[in-house]
């Protein structure tokens, strides 16, 4: 009890902020012309977006939205445009040899030292579909999806190193603190099933992303705004089961005292964050039941199984496609899956073209493609928007890391150019946009910037990327920082 | 007229914004009292000499106020100097003559001078004349030149001398042959006319540019020529096109339409050939990247205003906005009701957390039967009776209605919805019999069967009998295994190479 009592009174030491101190003296000080600085510290205006107990609760776009919901794919470690998409037969002729020198001056690299090899492309490549896209026999499955998708080959990013990539391409900044896409979503939309969490992270390939869940975190925006990470496999979220000798009734009542107990602290701290915690306890009590129902793939058909290529029990990329069906099926507003492993250097038995990249595609390349066709026949790809692709490219050059051969056929990190594609909700159909240079080392016609696609992706959900904003600090952020400009050419 | 003291307080500004307001009130007045008067000089009516002094009296204290108030909003700076400057003097003027013409007309001064009442009516004529001129500017200030007369129909045009209207000048530019097309008249100047001449043209010279001949371009504005003859990388005019947006320099401004990659391509590749004024495409050599970017300015000059078309007509509907009452009565319910967007009163319906939703509750939405656009009822209890209180939602443009137990019966009753172009039909007993019924529907765009009773072949009938309509029946257990079987054996061919 005495125990109980000290930690009372250091969390209430703990509160004793500098803020208090501004706010009890704010007579005398506000006659000293401090008022309107004061006014900035009261509680009531630390919590500008008028943040309650409903955060999650549906909320209106600027504009009619043309995507109620996103699947993000994001195979972490960048994977090879040249091998994939981007075909570039003039490549093949350079096979071997050295790098011309306008492509190294002035330029760095994550790896490549002196002058490399020129690498020509390993995939054998074809037109499918009415639109006649270029997709390699690296990809044989997606080949039946091609004229859903809308190829942008000529993307470019600031960062050569992965976590800071991923932390640009999913929270537009390349350091830590600020949200990502799926917590913006989710702060300007709401959550639709009260049931289940807005922003669901589903993960894959044995690590997670370089940069850590800082990509799926919330920053500086209320963190009950944060992606709710679920495990793939027997147990989707840890301890949803009650435990042993405890009955649900229990489990109910724990909660609410916990709640209540939380309230009171709010009434007198205000802090917004305990108004997340309430609300995660209240939704983590409701995700028990909800949770294990929509995770639970046994009452699937097996045909849908085969589809995906998905074996009951095993924690996989294709059953986190599958999943991410069932999830926005279930009207979740954001599911952001990460595949790790496609980091293909050339440096190792497992990080290179020839064995890697081939493996790697085989375990996404079937569940991608049935999920676009899954989404499809529901009737839901026309509200979903589907977005696939790395951090950043993948060098023309051959990688020659420490200035020496590799054993196996790899390519180092390219920022110049790359390729996304994104299908479904309000992207035109069968459309290639953008285009690189003869050796794919260069975006020569519309390039997009990381930026830009965000703003693109906001706008598909109903929001001008310039007005959608947090103030924090003293000042309004948004997702694009000052840069972005809508790719209007991909919108239908 | 940047004062640094105005500028502190937000004071000038918040004035200066109530000059379209204020100076309504000595325009009305100073007509109203031009009227009388006539009015009075016919004998038509009889108004005492009081009142029209007082109306006069009022006409100079509000083009004065309205001088003071305009002078303050003018000072917040983005007006085009000399037409601005034309609006005020002459708005000054208004105000002065007004002040002149209730002197001369004091009984003190008529008696002293002979001609007084003459001179009286000269600066009154003055005052309205100026009143019209300087609102007419005002008009051009805020709303742009030409604003007036833009659409000013045929036969006045002709009559008028005005140039034929900006829709019938695009006819005139119309693209058959794209090798005898000349360049310059045919590709260049409609490029220069989309982007650049509104701002630099004979009468209006931002940056002292004129961009409306060739020989302007080559002489340039302030910051010296905008071109410079085969070489684009150095001639202004392109390189402020490919300035960040951000950029104060960049052109066109930051808001204002910008060029597509296409049109500064061609730009360049007409400087970079010397800018002639009369060669033509056959003429000049076309390398790589012109060929398709001449291909779009054909096809773009050739289709008649493709953006106007995308606009969905239902969305530009005005409605009026919904009762809060029946709103809360379906929150109740515990449906999610939500504005489709901050700008209109358009709604969203879901019942996703209330499977247990039923026909019964179904009369809750019959209030909104304007608001709701978006619908979804997916796996709730309804059935066909509920479909009768859906079929009166008449803006209704999106519906789901998958994993419920409808039926073709219930499906009719929609026919009579005319903005419907999404329909979620998955999972249900609806038969080919309910599809042929709706499939007629003239503003569906796609109807998703999956699982439910429709066959393949009337699916593959009625997408042959209206191919714009997408019908999606999805995979069955033998079409897939078959197309997964194809894919394992390219895959195992692939490794063998």
């Amino acid at each position: 009890m005495e125990k109980l009592i000290t930690e009372l009174q250091q969390t209430k030491v703990l509160h004793q902020t500098r803020r208090h101190f501004l706010q009890s003296c704010g007579f005398s000080l506000g006659a000293l012309g401090l008022g309107s600085l004061l006014d900035s510290c009261s509680p009531t205006t630390s919590n500008p977006s008028g943040l309650s107990a409903d955060a999650m609760s549906v909320k209106t776009p600027q504009f009619v939205p043309k995507a109620k919901r996103v699947i993000y794919i994001h195979m972490a470690g960048a994977p090879s445009q040249l091998e994939l998409f981007d075909y570039k037969p003039e490549l093949l002729k350079y096979h071997g040899k050295d790098c011309p020198a306008e492509f190294l001056e002035g330029k760095k690299f994550a790896f490549i030292q002196g002058v490399p090899k020129m690498l020509g492309p390993q995939g054998k490549f074809n037109q499918y579909g009415q639109s006649g896209a270029w997709i390699s026999d690296y990809l044989p499955h997606l080949q039946t999806v091609a004229d859903d998708i809308t190829f942008i080959k000529s993307m470019h990013t600031d960062q050569f190193n992965h976590a800071p990539a991923q932390l640009l391409m999913h929270t537009g900044g390349a350091r830590l603190g600020r949200p990502s896409l799926g917590s913006w979503a989710v702060y300007g939309l709401g959550s639709e099933n009260q049931n289940l969490p807005g922003f669901i992270v589903l993960t894959s390939g044995g690590k997670q992303p370089d940069a850590g869940k800082s990509i799926w975190g919330s920053g500086f925006l209320p963190s009950v705004y944060q992606g709710v990470q679920c495990r793939t496999g027997t147990d989707p979220v840890l301890y949803v089961s009650d435990p042993k000798g405890i009955s649900r009734d229990l489990r109910k009542q724990t909660i609410e005292t916990i709640n209540e107990i939380n309230r009171q602290s709010y009434e007198d701290i205000q802090d917004p964050e305990i108004l997340t915690r309430i609300s995660q306890y209240e939704m983590a009590f409701r995700m028990q039941m909800s949770v294990p129902e929509v995770m639970d793939i046994t009452k699937e058909p097996s045909f849908i199984l085969d589809m995906y290529g998905v074996k009951p029990g095993e924690g996989s990329f294709a059953m986190n496609c599958l999943l991410a069906r069932k999830l926005i099926e279930n009207d979740v507003r954001f599911v952001q899956l990460f595949d790790w492993g496609w980091d293909g250097h050339g440096s190792n038995a497992r990080d290179n073209i020839e064995g890697g990249l081939h493996e790697k595609c085989r375990q996404t390349d079937q569940p991608v493609a049935a999920l676009l066709r899954d989404l499809k026949m529901r009737g839901l790809l026309e509200e979903t928007l589907v977005v696939w692709g790395g951090e950043f490219g993948r060098t023309p050059m051959q990688e020659n890391r420490n200035g020496l051969v590799m054993p196996y056929m790899g390519r180092d990190h390219h920022v110049e150019a790359f390729t996304m594609w994104m299908a479904g909700g309000g992207i035109k159909k069968g459309v290639v946009h953008g285009e690189t240079d003869e050796l794919g080392y260069y975006g020569v016609k519309d390039r997009v910037h990381v930026h830009d696609l965000q703003a693109t992706i906001l706008h598909l959900l109903g929001f001008d990327h310039e007005k959608f904003t947090y103030p924090f600090q003293g000042r309004n952020f948004r997702l694009t920082d000052v840069e972005g400009k809508l790719v209007k050419e991909i919108i239908a | 007229m940047h004062h640094p003291l105005l500028e502190v307080t937000g004071w000038p500004i918040f004035i200066g914004r109530f000059h379209p307001v204020i100076v309504h009130l000595p325009i009305g007045f100073l007509l109203i009292l031009a009227l009388l008067e006539i009015m009075q000089r016919f004998s038509k009516i009889r108004v005492s000499q009081d009142m029209l002094r007082y109306i006069l009296l009022w006409s100079a204290i509000s083009s004065t106020l309205a001088c003071v108030a305009g002078y303050l909003l003018a000072s917040g700076g983005g007006y085009q100097e000399m037409l601005l400057s034309n609006h005020q003097w002459q708005g000054i003027a208004v105000a002065a003559f007004s002040w002149i013409a209730w002197i001369v007309g004091a009984d003190q001064f008529r008696k002293k001078i002979q001609s007084g009442r003459v001179f009286y009516f000269a600066t009154l004529g003055i005052a309205v004349a100026l009143t019209l001129a300087a609102g007419h500017q005002g008009g051009s200030l805020t709303h742009g030149e030409g604003y007036l007369t833009q659409h000013t129909p045929e036969p006045f045009r002709s009559i008028t001398g005005m140039q034929p209207s900006p829709e019938q000048a695009d006819n005139g530019h119309r693209i058959t042959d794209i090798q005898q097309a000349v360049v310059y008249t045919d590709i260049v100047k409609p490029i220069l006319e989309r982007r650049c001449t509104q701002c630099h043209n004979a009468s209006k010279q931002k940056g002292d540019l004129r961009m409306d001949q060739i020989a302007m371009l080559v002489k340039g504005g302030e910051s010296g020529p905008a071109l410079i003859t085969g070489n684009s990388a150095q001639s202004k005019m392109i390189l402020r096109c490919m300035l960040p947006e951000n950029d104060d320099k960049h052109m066109p401004p930051k808001g204002k339409p910008q060029l597509t990659q296409d049109e500064i391509l061609l730009l360049s590749w007409w400087i970079d050939k010397g800018a002639p004024a009369e060669k033509r495409v056959a003429d000049l050599k076309i390398s790589g990247q012109i060929e398709p970017a001449l291909a779009t300015i054909v096809s773009n000059a050739n289709s008649a205003a493709p953006e106007r078309a995308m606009k969905p007509s239902l969305f530009s509907k005005e409605i009026p906005k919904a009762n809060v009452k029946d709103i809360e009565a379906l929150r109740a319910a515990g449906l999610i009701v939500n504005n489709l967007s901050n700008d209109q009163h358009f709604l969203e319906v879901s019942a996703v957390n209330s499977p247990g939703f039923d026909d019964g509750e179904c009369t809750l939405l019959t209030p909104l039967s304007e608001q709701v656009t978006w619908l979804k009822l997916a796996g709730t209890n309804i059935t066909d009776t509920a479909l009768s209180h859906i079929a009166a939602l008449k803006n209704l443009s999106k519906l789901h209605l998958e994993h419920t137990a409808i039926t073709d019966r219930g499906l009719a009753q929609l026919k009579n919805l005319t903005h419907l172009e999404y329909l979620n039909l998955t999972h249900t007993k609806i038969t080919d019999t309910g599809l042929k019924t709706i499939a007629s529907m003239k503003s569906l765009k796609s109807i998703y069967v999956w699982q439910s009773a429709v066959t393949d072949s009337a699916v593959a009938q009625l997408t042959r009998q209206y191919p714009k309509l997408s019908i999606v029946n999805g995979v069955n257990v033998s079409g897939l295994a078959q197309s997964i079987k194809k894919t394992d054996q390219l895959e195992a061919t692939a490794k063998k190479h």
